[in-house]
């Protein structure tokens, strides 16, 4: 009965739920679903993380290159993030090249990693005006299913705190790179910038994490990005439904919490990774 | 010369495996929620993921419908930070399209298209870290997907390499080993009956070895059968078992 009141009014039984303060799948208004990461389970990259929210999955992997500075910042390196949305995922996406919203993705996370200053993009040059590092960051949706934003930025921070970077030196008198692959660093994160998406129902109802039914049904959406400084580094609210300040006064303060829970686990999962060695 | 012995003298390759081993297989089924079937594999240090969706109506040009039988539609992708290398394009080039044809032919000759007439059966593979043998683990993870996806078959597709290296027949090729450059086969089987979806060999190879490589290859398949047989046993008895505590409920 209820799985046929479903189909027929999908947003009528949405709102039943909201009514009490709750959710089909049982979780309360600001709660998130169960969130797991795995880091440096591919040994192919540089540094990589699964990050899985609820049964949203995404998979980054960070391959490091040499390239050569831009000229008119020649003491930086980059950072390309890119997302991959792939039919592999869900059914809604076609093979092909990537789509719109593949690509605003994609925008996304590179915004967020500049307006974060998440990592000195000095601190990725080799020889200045000569050669710079290039961070690859692949991300790959292997189940799509709501959220995708937070999933990625867990999934990036994860991976990037993997990521060991090989010595080089340049040889003066060849002029060419030494890689010393037996001596790696770890990169100097600054800032762990973490993602918090919220999607309104109604112009009333806040819903942390939604779900893919969720984010279809929904009338707005909201990401809320955070660093460890409760400082905020990016919002999105693509058009929708308006939200007045109060509203997202409290959607902050939840991105606050948020970012603490986040950041715990990945403290976590890091030091199992590491006793395990 | 002072390559790489990929066979010692007692016997043991690279890896220190015997001649006919395979590497560690650890497989899981349903592992996604979206997708009709899904299943992850690793042989090795080789790791695939398949996901199957339908059968379901033909989606895009209708011109495409089989009135007979489904269409088997395949994609196979290497994730970009799978291999050494970074690869720049993930699906699109010319191997990965030979490969995608490949899983095509291999399982429209096992899946029982004809009971699903003006129908689409989409198969989307992913490669996550390459280690050799990646036909062979795309095979294997997408027979998973398909039984868990509950398409017929008419039996298992496993798939397995062998090479040819010092008169000596190896089975299931790492990546160490497929880079030497040595005749390299790749046997699709449906292992209860012998009979062969796909067989490719590449390089040179005296036809008096084929045999012998064939068995190889032909072993080794039904011993990943083994191992899929046992994942699949496994997983139903899995389900089963939390069916049985929702029935109690």
């Amino acid at each position: 009965m209820a799985a046929g009141f479903k189909t027929v009014e999908p947003l009528e039984y949405y709102r039943k739920f909201l009514k009490e303060s709750c959710r089909p799948d049982g979780r309360e208004l600001t709660q998130f679903r169960t969130t797991t990461i795995n880091i440096g389970s591919i040994t192919t990259a540089d540094g990589s993380a699964l990050a899985k929210l609820g049964n949203c999955t995404v998979i980054c992997g960070i391959k490091a290159e040499f390239a050569a500075p831009l000229a008119d910042t020649p003491s930086k390196g980059y950072i390309v993030p890119n997302v991959e949305l792939t039919p592999l995922c869900s059914s809604r996406f076609r093979p092909g090249p990537p789509g719109e919203e593949a690509q605003m993705a994609s925008q996304f996370i590179a915004d967020v990693i500049d307006n974060s200053q998440m990592i000195l993009k000095e601190d990725l040059c080799i020889s200045s005006g000569k050669l710079v590092w290039v961070l690859y960051c692949d991300f790959i949706c292997l189940d799509y299913d709501g959220n995708l934003l937070d999933t990625c930025v867990c999934a990036l921070v994860a991976a990037l705190r993997n990521v060991r970077l090989p010595a080089v030196k340049i040889n003066e008198d060849t002029g060419l790179a030494e890689v010393n692959l037996k001596t790696t660093s770890p990169l100097k994160i600054l800032k762990h910038p973490i993602a918090t998406s919220f999607a309104v129902f109604d112009d009333t109802f806040l819903l942390v994490d939604p779900t893919g039914e969720e984010e279809s049904l929904a009338t707005g959406l909201l990401t809320i990005v955070m660093d460890e400084d409760e400082r905020l580094c990016s919002i999105r609210k693509p058009g929708g439904s308006a939200l007045s300040p109060e509203k997202l006064q409290e959607c902050i303060s939840r991105a606050i919490t948020r970012h603490k829970e986040v950041q715990s686990l990945v403290n976590e999962v890091l030091e199992s990774v590491k006793s395990e060695k | 010369m002072a390559g790489l012995e990929l066979l010692s003298d007692q016997g043991y390759r690279v890896d220190g495996r015997k001649a006919g081993e395979l590497r560690k297989i650890q497989a899981r089924m349903g592992v996604f929620a979206q997708a009709d079937g899904s299943a992850y594999i690793e042989q090795g240090n080789t790791k695939a993921l398949a996901v199957v969706y339908g059968p379901h109506e033909i989606r895009g040009s209708r011109s495409k419908t089989l009135h007979d039988r489904a269409v088997v539609n395949c994609q196979y992708s290497m994730a970009t930070f799978s291999t050494g290398e970074r690869k720049r394009r993930p699906h699109g080039d010319r191997k990965s399209t030979e490969m995608t044809l490949h899983l095509k032919q291999t399982f429209e000759a096992a899946i029982l298209t004809q009971l699903y007439p003006r129908s689409q059966i989409d198969i989307y593979v992913q490669i996550l870290q390459a280690d050799g043998g990646n036909y062979c683990t795309c095979v294997n993870a997408a027979t998973l997907a398909i039984i868990d996806a509950g398409i017929p078959m008419r039996d298992y597709v496993c798939a397995c390499s062998a090479g040819f290296i010092e008169d000596t027949p190896l089975a299931d090729l790492s990546y160490v080993e497929e880079a030497a450059g040595g005749p390299q086969l790749a046997l699709a089987l449906l292992p209860k009956s012998d009979q062969i979806a796909l067989l490719e060999m590449n390089s040179r190879l005296h036809e008096d070895h084929l045999e012998r490589v064939m068995d190889a290859a032909t072993k080794a398949c039904k011993d990943v059968y083994a191992v899929l047989d046992q994942a699949v046993k496994e997983h139903l008895q899995e389900v089963s078992a939390m069916l049985g505590d929702r029935g109690m409920a």
